[in-house]
């Protein structure tokens, strides 16, 4: 009877239940609900799931299931491509927007002057040239290859020189071009390949690919998920465009940021894009979050405005993981602005909205944000422009990408 | 042919632009118009992810003449561009100006035609006459 009734609950409710995995807590959201817990190191991720959520998640059929995580810690990548404004730029859009985290990026013409990572390397990516140009890449290229500590190469540059990399680079996998011969980008291939590689990497991860015991659904990467709720955030939120997005976790800290705020010589078909700051989080990268904080010539004068001392960084309190937050989201504003020469800069003073959302929201009140920011812009751009602050309090931005996601499937 | 061609720095003129493309390609070029508001590292990276054998930049609000002085700094970092021909054209300087100076001054920048508020065809005529002479011997 029992049986009966489940099966029947579980066909007529035919929505999704939503579940995202990250480095230190996951949540659990129904169409009528969401829950967060922090995870228990010492249990697998599932046991610890259902030991939590195990009523919730047995409502449900596999294949209404959809999950993401971000607690594999992502795939990293290094790029080598011919310049940095087109090849390596169009090479780390797509990696980002995949929700792939980038180590280091490489102009083929210099790549003698480049030291060899330690660490290894998820995925090497080969870019350059439009297809009818060719002979660019050498073998410096591939002897440089062979002593990378790397577990996947993906060649997506001019078809010349495919199939003399194909035979001396070992393992290649060449995809379409992601330079068109107009010089825009394109994005599927790579962004395909990429994504399954993620996959992948979860399927290999004794922790998490037992999660496929209550799926029947891919699952995704977080940052990958949440870029699908972007174009959505204006009819749920309170934002006015262009805005950043920012998700300060544990161990990493996305930005997802309007086009419009760069000046960009990308065209894509949307609107947002993503860039990661892979040693800026609260808790498995405090020590980096500190070290980083400490050489900020202007952190000491903010820990002053927030009326504590450096003292606090030693310090193992609920105080001090809210101004830790408060440092991240400080910091994470200078790595965007002209003060630091990353990436990616922002024009910060045509942003119109601020949105936050992570377990950071969960810590901080909006005027905890809001000294922070503006002491941001008084210090740092002399100006008392003011973005409008969101705080995303309930995880509605990712519960919108992973419906969004779900609906697109 | 390839050229990569394109407005420098902070200028909008957009009309000139498509007008230097339509011409361009009306001569046969296979033209990468990289448009308005275009960076000089743009430029050379665009000239090296296509192969192109012809840069020419176009400038109408003096905006060339700031950063024409950066152009021999930064094109020896490229490794690859020693036989890309260097063009510029539109009005060079702030106001009218006169050629006899400004001429000299952007060759000595390092580019290899200059064409000062001269008309469009005829830059493009001293373009391929140029071309004939020195990539072609």
């Amino acid at each position: 009877m029992s049986s009966t009734s489940e099966t029947n609950t579980k066909s007529q409710n035919n929505e999704n239940l939503l579940i995202d995995i990250g480095s230190t807590y996951f949540k659990v959201s129904t169409p009528d609900s969401i829950e967060q817990h922090f995870r228990d190191f010492n249990k697998l991720i599932l046991d610890d799931l259902m030991h939590k959520c195990g009523n919730t998640i047995e409502r449900f059929d596999a294949k209404d299931i959809r999950i993401c995580s971000s607690a594999n810690g992502g795939l990293s990548a290094l790029i080598i491509g011919l310049t940095q404004s087109y090849s390596l730029k169009y090479a780390t859009n797509i990696a980002y927007n995949s929700g792939i985290n980038i180590i280091d990026s490489i102009v083929f013409q210099n790549i003698e002057d480049y030291s060899i990572p330690s660490d290894l390397i998820d995925v090497v990516i080969v870019v350059g040239a439009i297809d009818s140009h060719g002979n660019v890449f050498d073998n410096r290229l591939s002897d440089y290859i062979a002593k990378l500590n790397y577990s996947n190469v993906v060649y997506v540059g001019n078809a010349k020189d495919a199939s003399i990399l194909e035979s001396s680079v070992n393992r290649l996998v060449v995809l379409p071009n992601i330079i068109d011969n107009r010089l825009h980008i394109v994005e599927a291939p790579l962004k395909e390949y990429l994504t399954n590689l993620y996959q992948q990497d979860i399927e290999g991860k004794e922790d998490i690919k037992h999660l496929y015991d209550i799926t029947g659904n891919q699952i995704f990467s977080t940052p990958f998920v949440v870029n699908k709720a972007l174009p959505l955030l204006q009819t749920s939120f309170s934002i006015t465009d262009p805005f950043i997005l920012l998700d300060i976790g544990g161990a990493t800290t996305d930005v997802h940021y309007s086009k419009d705020l760069v000046t960009d010589n990308i065209v894509t078909e949307h609107g947002h894009d993503r860039i990661v700051f892979k040693k800026l989080g609260v808790f498995k990268s405090r020590q980096s979050l500190i070290f980083t904080a400490e050489k900020n010539e202007y952190a000491y004068e903010l820990l002053m405005h927030l009326k504590v001392t450096e003292k606090i960084y030693e310090e193992q309190s609920e105080r001090a993981t809210k101004i830790l937050m408060q440092l991240a989201i400080f910091l994470v504003l200078c790595e965007m602005s002209h003060y630091r020469n990353s990436n990616v800069t922002l024009k910060l003073l045509s942003m119109n909205s601020i949105v936050f959302t992570g377990g950071i929201t969960k810590v901080l009140k909006k005027e905890d944000i809001q000294t922070v920011v503006t002491f941001f812009y008084r210090k740092l751009l002399n100006s008392d422009h003011k973005p409008a602050t969101v705080i995303d309090i309930n995880y509605d931005i990712w519960t919108l990408g992973a419906r969004q996601h779900a609906t697109c499937q | 042919m390839k050229v990569v061609t394109g407005v420098i720095g902070n200028d909008i003129h957009v009309v000139a632009n498509r007008l230097m493309d339509l011409s361009l390609n009306a001569r046969g070029y296979e033209v990468f118009n990289l448009g308005v508001n275009t960076y000089l590292e743009e430029f050379f990276d665009a000239a090296v992810e296509t192969g192109a054998e012809i840069l020419l930049i176009s400038s109408l609000n003096g905006e060339a003449e700031g950063w024409g002085r950066e152009v021999k700094l930064l094109k020896a970092k490229y490794k690859s561009l020693d036989n890309l021909t260097m063009m510029i054209g539109g009005n060079l300087t702030v106001g009218s100006g006169n050629a006899e100076d400004i001429v000299p001054r952007f060759k000595n920048y390092g580019f290899d035609l200059v064409c000062h508020q001269v008309d469009l065809n005829t830059g493009l005529d001293m373009l391929e006459e140029y071309m004939r002479e020195n990539k072609h011997s």
